[in-house]
């Protein structure tokens, strides 16, 4: 039996913890909720501070179906978000493999200058990159938004990392079993490494996901773009559709939340090893 | 271990239906492609004229405003309709981003044929987008007889140095709105709204005394500086020398124009609030006068039905005894096309978007105004709905005075733009001497010039 002041201690350290666990939830689901409450209220009440709508009403997700093709849109997001995290893992996970695996004269030289390519802003290289894709006949196509995206400086940093920290021993010891290369990274280190990887694939999903500028750039129709851009057309400085934006808004969240409820234990191991974002 | 895996052929699956949704895109295009190609083919003859197929490129920020699509796909359809061998291909890019997105445009070889874009940008457009004067591609006495009925004042927005490259296309002018129901609870009389500076002030204070909203709130320090130019130019001042050479905002006109807006805010007439912000505070009946565009009437229209209190409008407010200046906001529309085939169709374009029919649809589906003065009296197009809008009356007569929105002139324009409105927001946000603030603004505008 421990000492009843220090259970006590313990208990109050406990309900404080608690406490400020819990106004924090408070201060993370409070915007969601209130994305969700605006979204079922007449236009009438967006203004209004009420909790709940005095009339609950679906217009608005009426309205935004029918105002932009969110289907389509949705769907475009979807392919771009998964393609580009598909191939941006896959050719950071080459690049990581190659960085931990064969020390060459200008690795150290190559690793600093991929890391350089992170801090150049997409302002930068946004117009050679559109006239490239414009040459190639790519405007206003999903290939246009996800080509020059296969590669991410940000992930092959992150799983350089990673790997560095998967023991060289197992390595040699499938090459001295006679495994290839290819063999190798795909079932020694790979297996092992799954949830790290999956970790940093959702970060990079939800960067694409979230892209605006670029969609905006390459496509012209909205059924060729992503949702993002469809979002854009409810705000405007003469007045923005809040119901209607709202409405849009929560409708877009599903997906992304379909994926978090599925891959809850990953992204949130993603943002504590992760540090970042 | 088990939902790794799953995570994994998930992801696999997925990215093979994003290649196979790639795929029929990329289809798509190249049967769009082979469109404008084959309309390509037909150029070089009078197609416009004739009955070869033209296709136009149309850049426009209402088109990707969802409130504003619709109106603007009436004016595109009911043309194509009246037209049948021009197609206008509607391309929606937001106001923010559309003078970058015609820019990497034309950097990549494909610029639009038809953009609308806003007029601060308009110098710019001319030198760098290569905006075709209406006077070079289109025979005189056409053009004349097309801009007869045409107001004068309205001509004016989209000239430069003399020559016509865009005609106004969605634009509004800058109006007190007032809620009525807050003008009684002060003591004041809704049928009399103030028409001076000095009374606004009056106003508000009354109205931030007796009730629980705030006075007044002039919008427009942030984002664009028509409204900032509509009041320099309301007491006196220009932003720029008629030759185009000078920047004036630090004269003394101009740093009275902001010392009278910086006094509202410090004797607590004015609130402190955002523009975004205000719209929302005013929709919910917590502000007594908003001085902004034209183009909220129909929002805050709905916002005062629902809220139970009547919304009324009063003209830009003036200096004394001085005539104000109601600049103007808004685009107009400017043909960007080499082609001589695609010119002559997007000068079609144009002139059934300006014309009686168009400026109706515009006034009355998408919020902005008519710049023929004589549809409002003609039953056949605005006389009904201008009756049921009776609003609108002040941004009409404001036509009459209505002042061309300043583009600054050089590669720098739009940050000669952000300095001004930077000061302005300084001046307003502090009781610092404005007098100060301004001129070293404009010291600094002055140095961006080419």
């Amino acid at each position: 039996m421990g000492n009843p002041s220090g259970v006590r201690r313990g208990l109050a350290s406990l309900t404080l913890k608690h406490a400020a666990l819990i106004a924090l939830s408070f201060l993370a689901v409070f915007p969601l909720y209130w994305m969700v409450v605006t979204s079922l209220k007449p236009e009438a009440e967006v203004f209004t501070s009420s909790l709940l709508p005095a009339h609950w009403t679906l217009d608005n997700y009426v309205s935004a179906w029918n105002s932009i093709p969110m289907g389509r849109m949705l769907l475009n997001s979807l392919g771009v978000a998964f393609a580009q995290t598909a191939t941006q893992l896959f050719t950071a996970i080459l690049a990581a493999y190659a960085f931990t695996r064969w020390e060459f004269r200008g690795s150290g030289l190559l690793y600093g200058l991929i890391g350089l390519t992170w801090l150049v802003p997409f302002q930068v290289i946004m117009i050679p990159n559109y006239i490239v894709i414009s040459g190639l006949g790519w405007r206003d196509t999903l290939l246009g938004l996800i080509v020059p995206n296969i590669a991410s400086a940000f992930a092959v940093m992150q799983l350089f990392n990673t790997f560095k920290s998967f023991p060289k021993t197992l390595i040699e010891a499938a090459h001295l079993d006679g495994a290839s290369d290819w063999s190798v990274l795909w079932r020694t280190i790979f297996p092992n490494l799954r949830a790290s990887i999956a970790s940093i694939g959702i970060l990079l999903f939800i960067t694409a996901w979230n892209d605006y500028f670029w969609p905006l750039l390459v496509t012209t129709k909205l059924e060729n773009s992503t949702m993002q851009k469809g979002l854009q057309m409810f705000i405007s400085s003469e007045g923005s559709m809040w119901g209607t934006l709202m409405a849009a808004t929560t409708l877009a969240s599903l997906p992304v939340l379909v994926l978090y409820l599925v891959l809850q234990r990953q992204i949130i191991d993603s943002f504590v090893k992760g540090g970042l974002r | 271990m088990a939902s790794k895996k799953g995570w994994a052929t998930g992801l696999l699956i997925l990215s093979l239906l994003a290649t196979t949704a790639c795929g029929s895109n990329t289809a798509g295009t190249v049967n769009s492609g082979s469109n404008v190609a084959d309309a390509s083919a037909a150029e070089g003859s009078s197609a416009a004229d004739g009955n070869e197929q033209v296709t136009i490129k149309f850049y426009s920020y209402n088109l990707a405003i969802a409130s504003q699509k619709e109106g603007t796909q009436q004016l595109i359809d009911e043309f194509e309709a009246a037209n049948p061998n021009i197609t206008v291909e509607g391309i929606p890019v937001p106001s923010t981003e559309i003078n970058a997105k015609v820019q990497a445009d034309i950097a990549a070889g494909s610029p639009p044929d038809v953009a609308q874009l806003v007029f601060d940008g308009l110098d710019f457009a001319v030198n760098n987008f290569g905006a075709k004067a209406l006077e070079d591609i289109v025979p005189a006495d056409e053009l004349a007889q097309n801009l007869e009925g045409f107001s004068a004042n309205g001509l004016k927005l989209g000239q430069l140095n003399g020559k016509t490259y865009g005609l106004p296309f969605t634009f509004s002018t800058p109006v007190l709105f007032y809620n009525a129901k807050l003008f009684e609870d002060a003591g004041l009389d809704p049928g009399q709204p103030p028409a001076t500076w000095d009374e606004v002030k009056q106003y508000a204070l009354q109205i931030a005394d007796k009730t629980d909203a705030s006075g007044v709130h002039v919008g427009g320090s942030a984002g664009n500086d028509w409204i900032v130019q509509a009041l320099i130019g309301s007491n006196g001042g220009k932003v720029l020398s008629d030759d185009r050479k000078t920047i004036e905002f630090g004269s003394e006109e101009a740093i009275g124009a902001v010392s009278m807006w910086q006094d509202l805010v410090t004797s607590g007439a004015s609130d402190k609030l955002n523009d975004s912000e205000v719209i929302e505070a005013f929709s919910q009946g917590k502000v007594g006068m908003l001085l902004f565009t034209s183009a909220l009437q129909s929002a805050f229209l709905a916002a005062s039905e629902a809220g139970g209190w009547e919304l009324k409008a009063a003209a830009l407010p003036s200096f004394g005894e001085q005539p104000t200046t109601p600049v103007n906001s808004g685009s107009s529309l400017m043909i960007l096309a080499d082609d001589a085939a695609k010119q002559q169709a997007a000068w079609k374009f144009l002139q059934f978007v300006t014309s009686e029919r168009g400026y109706t649809i515009i006034t009355s589906k998408i919020g902005y105004l008519p710049l023929r003065p004589a549809i409002v009296e003609d039953p056949e197009y605005l006389k009904g709905w201008v009756e049921e809008n009776p609003l609108i009356q002040v941004n009409l007569a404001q036509l009459e005075r209505l002042t061309p929105w300043v583009s600054y002139p050089g590669a720098n324009w739009f940050q000669i733009e952000t300095t001004l409105l930077d000061a302005v927001q300084k001046a307003i946000q502090s009781d610092d001497d404005v007098s100060t603030i301004m001129k070293d603004a404009a010291a600094r505008a002055q140095a961006l010039i080419q």
